[in-house]
């Protein structure tokens, strides 16, 4: 009998994910073309719903972190929850940076340029392959562990410095889309399908994050498995010798 | 129309490869 990662709460998960996102589909790919930018507008209900996952991604490693660091709520779940949120935020920050280039070339005329923003996005995706990387060196658990979630806590501080470049610096990309004041110059039906686009790639994320977090326990309990045969192995050919 | 056909095109497929990725590996990790 084999024994996958799908539950109960993963098929509902993805059921909702499923809709949501072909909703956000449909939504978006029939929003009428701007005068701006005609039909390029189009985009609104995918790229700051990816840019939103990534952000959630990058968070949820740095409080899975941090509950690692704490002595109170330490447990192995904490550190396999920041590998398995980091995994799927260099998926979502590296769509991010995809989908961006190709609603700037349109747009912009270029695909890339180094302002701000797109630096910074660059420089998260590095972080998160860097931290990625440097939970495969080998180590103790513990101290891997540890050393990551110091790391996370670290590169977190990028998040909030990239959400917040549009407003510091000058920068090719807009401004935030929803300032959430009455001067919002985003029409509804564009908020309409930026806002599900930000709950279908919630749900997305969520899911994977569930489905990560059980792949990385079973490997876990293969490896174990392994190491306990092997160990096993050798005690008997000591036996066979002495 | 090519940019905005791109753009949803590489989400999707990405996410559901990555998504068909992690459930092969569960089965298979799963695997007694």
């Amino acid at each position: 009998m084999r024994k996958g990662t799908s539950s109960a709460l993963t098929l509902s998960l993805g059921f909702a994910a499923v809709v949501a996102l072909s909703a956000t589909v449909v939504l978006g790919l029939t929003l009428p073309k701007t005068f701006e930018q005609e039909e390029y507008s189009r985009l609104i209900a995918v790229h700051p719903g990816v840019a939103w996952a990534a952000y959630i991604a990058f968070g949820v490693t740095a409080v899975a972190s941090a509950l690692w660091l704490l002595p109170r709520t330490r447990s192995r779940t904490w550190d396999l929850v920041a590998g398995a949120s980091a995994e799927i935020g260099v998926v979502f920050t590296a769509l991010m940076l995809v989908t961006g280039s190709i609603w700037g070339r349109p747009t912009w005329g270029v695909y890339w340029v180094w302002d701000a923003r797109l630096t910074l996005s660059a420089l998260m995706l590095m972080l998160l392959v860097g931290y990625l990387a440097l939970r495969r060196v080998p180590a103790d658990p513990d101290v891997r562990a540890q050393r990551s979630a110091f790391v996370a806590l670290l590169s977190v501080l990028v998040v909030p410095v990239n959400h917040y470049a549009v407003e510091w610096w000058r920068t090719l990309h807009q401004s935030r889309s929803l300032d959430m004041t009455p001067s919002d110059d985003l029409d509804g039906e564009f908020i309409a399908a930026m806002m599900l686009g930000l709950l279908a790639f919630t749900l997305v994320y969520a899911w994977l994050l569930v489905h990560r977090v059980r792949v990385a326990r079973l490997e876990e309990e293969r490896e174990d498995e392994a190491l306990a045969v092997a160990i096993d192995e050798r005690r008997r050919e000591a036996e066979v010798v002495g | 129309m090519g940019y905005v056909a791109a753009g949803y095109g590489i989400t999707i497929g990405t996410l559901a490869a990555y998504a068909a990725w992690l459930l092969v590996r569960g089965r298979r990790a799963g695997g007694r």
